[in-house]
């Protein structure tokens, strides 16, 4: 089917509806990263399975639909039933066939397998009622578990392409960049650069061609927005690049993705093949003058090619080394041509500004940050998972009424945002509002969205270690402040992991901070320090207590602590079986001892001890 | 033209032109360790930062490398503020950490009072400072026969998979750019090597001193459509025969003349 | 090591004949023999006109290619930091002193892999372990070699 017109788009809508409407009952089965991983696959096999052995009333095989991410990762798999929201949490294989005959036949709640929440016991049968789903305002992941990402007539029934449609029925492309502007929308990607200059920009330059470029390369460690989005809605991201190549005057776009998401390829592929089936992406989209189509290009696996520069000279095939920017990529980008390059979420949040206008966007969130964003939470919090949050919202609310708190008992340490290039932020500032300039000026940074929290049992030093063997890692190797000053702090951050740094270290690695900090050649190198710098200011006493005191307080530095074995132990062999340097020895039902010259502290004796018999000293 | 202020200085220069260009022009001492006139700047060291500003930018500054920064009309240039003494005394200092036997870098961090290095040295590097001299001179011209290979802090200069670099012609480019003298080779019994690969050299017919390779030679003449006789004789002999022709001459002229 | 030359004619034939589609045609590759063999890479420098110490820069700068053959067995251990405050490192340990492999090392009989990555977007099941394509979150260090073994 091809649309050529506007007006056959919202008729085609209304069959879409309709056809969805027909289907009275809708099971959603959500594959996202995380219950894919706990076999959700196979519950949808199962669900098809038994659905075409028996013919249940009201429920066709079609109501069974695969899902991108849902979010809630920690209660996956998980299974919606609609209408009425339904949410079956931590479902098994074995309760498909209850499922479809209690639930789906009879409408009756199967009571087991709601999420029950873990401080009062509360059982919700509606998802929007649980308090994870309750805080959020979902914009970007407007269809993430809603619909079946291959299938184009569950985004067009909810609204897909409309705001495409919209721009080319009703608004000039100069007008669809005063409502981006308007709207305040700036980059999800992290620097939060205002998304409507910079189309600007690029709309203004004389050039024979324009490049339109999505940035799905999600190098940040503990961020799975983007992943989520492109898996689970990636017609979303194909109209706002469509939108965009409008407002700019570009025929040719790119998604660059990384080599860790094969799964988001093929569902992007299949999108844009379907696109251009449907005549979304081509020539003459919709009928109308606008020409342009989308190419992927996979990432090779480099952090460092989040980069905007990077990126570009990736996308033409060459070693990702970024160049210095003083003319910026808007006028000479990809192929030296003027080129708008956004993130993932960005470029999913347009169509719905254009939708449903600037002003209901500019109504969420802050002045100066508006509308939402996404971030993934993970780390030490019970409800680990992906949400949507209007700008403004607390830490505190964020990390406690949606992530549910801290789980085991255990105390909120830090709450690490904005990955490698931001910070960590302790206790006292859990009442910041997240927003761009809040989060920055508290030495963090909004980054791409993602969100770990760290409990009392984390080493805000060991921390800093590893985000700069990481960037150790990354750096490009270009330019001297990040390759060599990166390697440097390293160095001595672990010498104080292992109790051997002084504090003269201590304030040389504060200096050199700061030339790498203003030295460097790109964002990769000038922001490397941020994860010393922001666990040093906040968390000193713990650098100190490693330097002067030879403690790790967290108990995790290997140099600085001994596990041993108290008299709750049972004998039971378990941490015996998992030492992997043979340090422990004991019999049946007999105390267990570690020989500490032979332990080096990895803790998985602690971690397989049930009975709490290992201390950390 | 542009007008640009450079330490307090109204100077002339060229719009587009790059700034370290105008400061070595007026002889002001801003160090560079990867910019070289014959090759595209990249930025790699960091040492020529110097800070700009503009009267309409109402008293904000940024720092940016010289060797990048084209030239604009208007331009206020900063190349010896207290930060960026620091900036070239830190990058110095990393970099005899990185190379601490490099004579040059040494001799360098020592006019910033840099002794020793502060950090932790690399006792068992070589001294390649990673400037990408080598490798832009080898694209120039038309070979790219080695690169800069790996990433971060493993990454160097090699010629693909560690062997004899397939499209290396032996013209010395990469060793004589290089300002670090890391790049070894050998002329010896009409033969070079450099980078493990063996090259004839073609010799002066008249004194028998070495021209080039070879192989460079054969490039030139092929690509660069330089006629082949030229790689006959060495430039000393030419000159000795200008001057026989010269002479020649005079005595001819000198002999019209009477 | 043999390869089969047709494939790479094959890979070489789909792709675009430009010097932008090297890092494509080398994916390819990558996927198709698991490493970047070298007559691979010189005839795609060949027909792309990239010369070859370029290729070669590409090949050794990105994290998806290895420049020697992978076993039959991938073992991915995410290193992100959700799983690495989780514990990643003992799960690493687990597995480098079970199959006595370092990361970026193949077992002399090809049987195994074992490498770290960065981050593979899983973070809330927070540690990963990875086997071939399958996926094993809130991995136990004691569970990691049974699932190495197994999945």
């Amino acid at each position: 089917m091809h649309i050529d017109t506007p007006k056959k788009l919202e008729q085609w809508r209304r069959d879409c509806r309709k056809r969805q409407d027909s289907l009275k009952k809708k099971i959603l089965v959500c594959l996202g990263p995380g219950c894919l991983a706990n076999g959700s696959d196979k519950i949808l096999d199962e669900f098809k399975k038994v659905l075409k052995d028996k013919k249940a009333k009201d429920v066709s095989l079609e109501a069974v639909k695969k899902t991108g991410c849902h979010g809630f990762c920690a209660q996956g798999p998980m299974v919606v039933i609609e209408p009425g929201g339904i949410f079956y949490a931590k479902v098994k294989k074995s309760n498909v066939a209850e499922i479809i005959e209690k639930t789906l036949e009879k409408g009756e709640i199967i009571d087991k397998l709601l999420y029950s929440d873990p401080d009062n016991g509360h059982k919700y049968t509606d998802y929007k009622e649980i308090p994870f789903y309750r805080h959020q305002v979902r914009i970007s992941l407007r269809n993430c578990g809603q619909i079946d990402p291959d299938n184009i007539e569950d985004y067009i029934a909810r609204g897909g392409y409309a705001g495409l449609a919209k721009v080319l029925t009703d608004l000039r492309p100069k007008e669809v960049i005063e409502t981006i502007k308007k709207s305040g929308l700036r980059g999800r990607g992290g620097g939060g650069f205002p998304t409507g200059r910079k189309w600007e920009s690029c709309a203004q330059i004389e050039a024979p061609i324009r490049y339109v470029i999505c940035n799905g390369d999600e190098g940040d460690p503990g961020a799975f927005m983007d992943r989520c989005i492109m898996e689970g809605d990636p017609h979303s991201v194909l109209e706002g690049m469509i939108i965009c190549a409008y407002a700019v005057g570009s025929r040719e776009g790119y998604i660059y993705v990384r080599e860790e998401y094969p799964l988001a390829v093929i569902n992007l592929q299949k999108a844009i093949e379907t696109a251009r089936e449907y005549g979304f992406l081509g020539e003459k989209i919709l009928g109308s003058d606008l020409s342009f189509d989308i190419r992927i290009s996979r990432g090779g696996g480099a952090f460092v090619c989040g980069e905007s520069s990077a990126l570009m000279k990736s996308v033409a095939g060459e070693v990702g080394e970024p160049r210095a920017k003083y003319i910026r990529s808007v006028q000479k980008g990809l192929h030296d041509q003027p080129t708008v390059l956004n993130n993932v979420e960005t470029f999913a949040t347009v169509p719905v500004i254009i939708d449903k206008g600037a002003d209901w966007f500019v109504s969420i969130g802050t002045p100066k940050s508006t509308g939402t964003k996404a971030f993934s939470l993970a780390g030490k919090i019970r409800n680990t998972g992906l949400i949507e949050i209007p700008m403004g919202m607390t830490l505190r609310e964020i990390i406690y009424n949606i992530g549910g708190g801290i789980p085991d008992g255990r105390e909120f340490k830090a709450v690490q945002t904005g990955g490698p290039s931001g910070g960590c932020l302790p206790a006292d500032k859990l009442d910041l509002p997240v927003d761009f300039d809040t989060l920055t000026k508290a030495g963090s940074m909004m980054g791409s969205g993602g969100m770990i929290i760290m409990d009392d049992r984390t080493c805000p030093v060991e921390v800093a270690r590893y985000f700069l063997e990481f960037l150790v890692h990354e750096s490009c190797g270009k330019c001297v402040p990040c390759r060599e000053g990166l390697l440097q702090l390293y160095k001595y951050c672990t010498k104080i992991t292992r109790g051997e740094a002084t504090e003269a270290d201590l304030a040389l690695m504060e200096r050199l901070s700061k030339t790498i900090v203003t030295a460097s050649l790109c964002g990769l190198g000038q922001s490397g320090p941020n994860p010393f710098l922001s666990t040093v200011q906040y968390f000193r006493d713990e650098y100190l207590a490693h330097i002067r005191d030879r403690k790790c307080p967290g108990g995790v530095c290997r140099e600085l602590i001994q596990y041993v074995i108290n008299d709750k132990c049972t004998g039971c062999m378990a941490c015996l079986s998992v030492c992997p340097v043979g340090a422990i020895s004991g019999e049946k039902k007999k105390l267990h001892v570690i020989d500490q010259d032979k332990c080096d502290a990895c803790g998985s004796c602690h971690d397989v001890c049930t009975f709490a018999a290992i201390d950390i000293k | 033209m542009a007008h640009i202020t450079i330490n307090g200085k109204v100077v002339k220069a060229h719009e587009g032109e790059m700034l370290l260009a105008v400061i070595k022009r007026l002889g002001i001492d801003v160090p560079a360790l990867c910019n070289h006139e014959a090759i595209e700047p990249t930025g790699n060291c960091r040492l020529c930062m110097v800070e700009i500003t503009r009267p309409e930018w109402e008293g904000w500054k940024k720092n940016v490398t010289s060797c990048l920064y084209p030239v604009e009309d208007g331009l206020i240039v900063n190349t010896h503020t207290p930060e960026l003494l620091e900036i070239r005394k830190t990058l110095l200092d990393l970099q005899l950490a990185r190379c601490p036997n490099s004579e040059l870098i040494q001799k360098m961090a020592e006019e910033y009072g840099v002794h020793e290095t502060s950090y932790i040295a690399n006792v068992e590097g070589d001294n390649c400072i990673m400037c990408y001299a080598c490798t832009r001179i080898c694209e120039v011209l038309g070979k790219s026969a080695i690169s800069a290979v790996m990433r971060g802090q493993k990454k160097v200069i090699a010629p693909p998979f560690g062997e004899e670099p397939v499209d290396c012609i032996g013209c010395l480019a990469c060793a004589q750019i290089c300002p670090t003298d890391v790049i070894p080779y050998e002329d010896k019994d009409g033969i070079r090597t450099i980078w493990k690969k063996k090259f004839e050299l073609v010799t002066c017919k008249n004194c028998g001193k070495t021209i080039v390779t070879r192989d460079f030679a054969d490039y030139l003449i092929e690509q660069r459509r330089i006629p082949h006789e030229y790689f006959e004789t060495c430039d000393d002999c030419k000159r000795l025969e200008l001057a026989k022709k010269m002479g020649g001459l005079i005595t001819k002229a000198a002999e019209v003349a009477v | 090591m043999n390869i089969d030359m047709n494939k790479v004619t094959e890979i070489l034939e789909r792709n675009p004949k430009e010097p932008g589609a090297i890092i494509a045609v080398l994916q390819d590759f990558q996927r198709e023999f698991r490493y970047l063999p070298v007559p691979a890479m010189v005839k795609a420098s060949e027909l792309l006109h990239v010369p070859l110490s370029k290729v070669y820069s590409i090949a050794t700068f990105y994290n998806a290619f290895s420049l020697t053959p992978r076993g039959e067995k991938v073992i991915r251990i995410c290193k992100g930091t959700a799983c690495h405050i989780k514990g990643a490192d003992k799960i690493l340990e687990q597995i480098e002193a079970g199959l006595k492999l370092k990361p970026g090392e193949t077992s002399a009989d090809m049987k195994y892999t074992v490498e770290v990555v960065n981050c593979v977007g899983a973070c809330a099941m927070a540690p990963v372990l990875i086997v071939n394509d399958k996926y094993h979150g809130k991995v136990r260090c004691d569970q990691a070699m049974g699932k190495v073994k197994r999945g």
